[in-house]
């Protein structure tokens, strides 16, 4: 009888040692997970800055690059052909004298120094839009349409917004504008438009570029998803990535095409300092 | 006849609330639309074979007739359909190959030990629960389970474990294995038309098991989504 006592007393003790290991392990999974889900998230925090920080690097590096082509095309060539055209002037008022045929070649040539002198003009321009830095997007983005009118049969208008615009930080104006050259670019390139229509919104948060045009129009997806074709598009989005911003693109009731680029006024790129690299390179969790 | 069946359901009511009980997750996987997942479809299975069973024992109980025979069948059904359900749910391809054959294995070695307890077999009056199956599913099911565990970790894709639903039906099964994996033994000595001995209190923890396996069951269906399941 008190074997059997004994048993029961030792069955209970074993059930209730294995309940309490079931529910052990039933809170350590609920727990453990959860921490690491909380870890995971930071990781890949680090990561997306980490990788924002590279991209940042990089157009840092284009556009110091361009910088100094600008600089080279403007100081070196800019000057050796604004050389070349007084010289041909002086040789082109001692031909003059001698034969009417030389003179004609003269011409020729110092038309054709004249025209390289403004290519070469146009392409530090383009380069370096001195503008931007000097007078603001507005400004920048109407010199820009100008020029692209003069050369096009094309109409592109530009809506500044209702209050002028104040200057933001210079990476946020580098942005809209190379965005704005890029989405112009492509109008122009692939939809067969005859008129763009760009405006700048603004308000406490956010500055908005809309680029619409009548063209033929676009599919994101299989846009992005083809090799080459949707590099301009990937180059926009990682422009965006840096200053926290987005891009939307949707079909304009004409047939055409709009995007809607949103920057924030004050980034967290500009007021955070970023993550510093990361000296070791994490093993990707299977999802 | 309905004042027997209601003589025994007050006689044993905690051992008749387990029969009642099995409707509640049963009703709410059809109310949520569960049965879309092969999992839960095979949860449901068992559900209405385990509700068929207990009613059948629950008349038998209630005509003074052993009705061990259907428990000892019920083992068979629970473990294979219960098992079954991580055939879907495991994604090692090994996991998955492996389920079968240990479930065949276990059917085969649950007819040995029911053949083993019961050496007048054609007497059902004197059936017996088995010896070492229960102790066997109880473990293979803790193993299953705690494997799922292990998976359910390393692969990080659910964010939320208190809303997944298969999270809340496998610490049910925990919990219930648990349990079971100690007392069952006894059960064969414990639980017979004459019995050698009497367990007392520990024969009704089994029924609060029950109770609590279904209770966790219901959680888990509860959370289930349908839509949720279909967009995934």
């Amino acid at each position: 009888m008190q074997d059997i006592e004994q048993m029961k007393w030792a069955l209970l003790i074993g059930t209730l040692a294995m309940l309490m290991m079931a529910f052990f392990v039933i809170s350590f999974v609920l727990f453990y997970q959860k921490r690491r889900f909380a870890e995971e998230k930071k990781l890949s925090e680090i990561e997306k800055n980490h990788s924002r920080l590279l991209l940042d690097t990089a157009l840092n590096s284009e556009e110091t690059e361009r910088r100094r082509i600008a600089q080279d095309l403007h100081d070196d060539i800019g000057t050796m052909l604004s050389l070349t055209k007084l010289s041909l002037n002086q040789l082109g008022k001692s031909i003059g004298e001698n034969g009417e045929k030389d003179e004609q070649i003269m011409k020729k040539t110092q038309s054709l120094v004249e025209e390289t002198i403004l290519h070469v003009r146009r392409i530090t321009r383009e380069l370096v839009p001195t503008t931007l830095e000097r007078f603001g997007l507005t400004e920048a983005i109407d010199e820009f349409i100008h020029k692209l009118e003069e050369g096009n049969n094309l109409t592109i208008t530009f809506q500044p917004g209702s209050e002028e615009l104040p200057r933001q930080g210079q990476k946020i104006e580098l942005t809209i504008y190379r965005i704005m050259q890029e989405l112009v670019n492509n109008a122009i390139k692939h939809a067969n438009c005859t008129k763009i229509d760009i405006s700048l919104e603004m308000n406490e948060e956010f500055i908005g570029l809309r680029v619409s045009d009548n063209g033929i129009g676009f599919d994101v997806e299989a846009v992005k998803e083809g090799h080459l074709a949707g590099l301009g598009l990937l180059g926009i989005e990682s422009r965006l990535a840096i200053v926290n911003g987005t891009v939307q693109y949707s079909k304009t009731g004409n047939g055409g095409s709009t995007a809607l680029t949103l920057v924030p006024v004050r980034s967290e790129a500009q007021d955070s300092k970023p993550e510093p690299l990361h000296p070791f390179r994490r093993e990707r969790v299977n999802l | 006849m309905l004042d027997q069946y209601l003589f025994y359901f007050r006689h044993d009511i905690l051992a008749n609330i387990t029969v009642i009980v099995t409707l509640l997750p049963l009703i709410l996987i059809m109310y949520r639309k569960a049965y879309v997942d092969p999992s839960f479809r095979l949860l449901l299975i068992f559900l209405i074979l385990r509700f068929i069973i207990d009613l059948m024992m629950f008349h038998f109980a209630t005509y003074r007739m052993n009705n061990l025979m259907l428990y000892n069948l019920s083992i068979i059904v629970r473990y294979a359909l219960l098992s079954g359900m991580f055939y879907f749910k495991f994604e090692s391809s090994t996991l998955q190959k492996l389920i079968i054959p240990v479930t065949v294995t276990f059917i085969i070695f649950t007819l040995w030990d029911v053949w083993n307890c019961n050496p007048a077999f054609n007497n059902f009056n004197e059936h017996r629960i088995v010896k070492y199956a229960v102790t066997v599913e109880a473990l293979l099911m803790i193993f299953w389970t705690l494997t799922y565990f292990y998976e359910l970790i390393r692969s990080l894709k659910i964010p939320s474990l208190f809303t997944f639903p298969f999270f809340w039906i496998c610490s049910g099964l925990l919990v219930y294995y648990s349990g079971l994996s100690f007392v069952s033994p006894a059960l064969h000595y414990a639980v017979r038309w004459e019995s050698m001995f009497e367990i007392g209190f520990l024969d009704r923890i089994l029924y609060i098991f029950d109770i609590v396996i279904m209770l966790l069951f219901s959680l888990g269906i509860w959370v289930f989504s349908a839509r949720y399941y279909a967009r995934h």
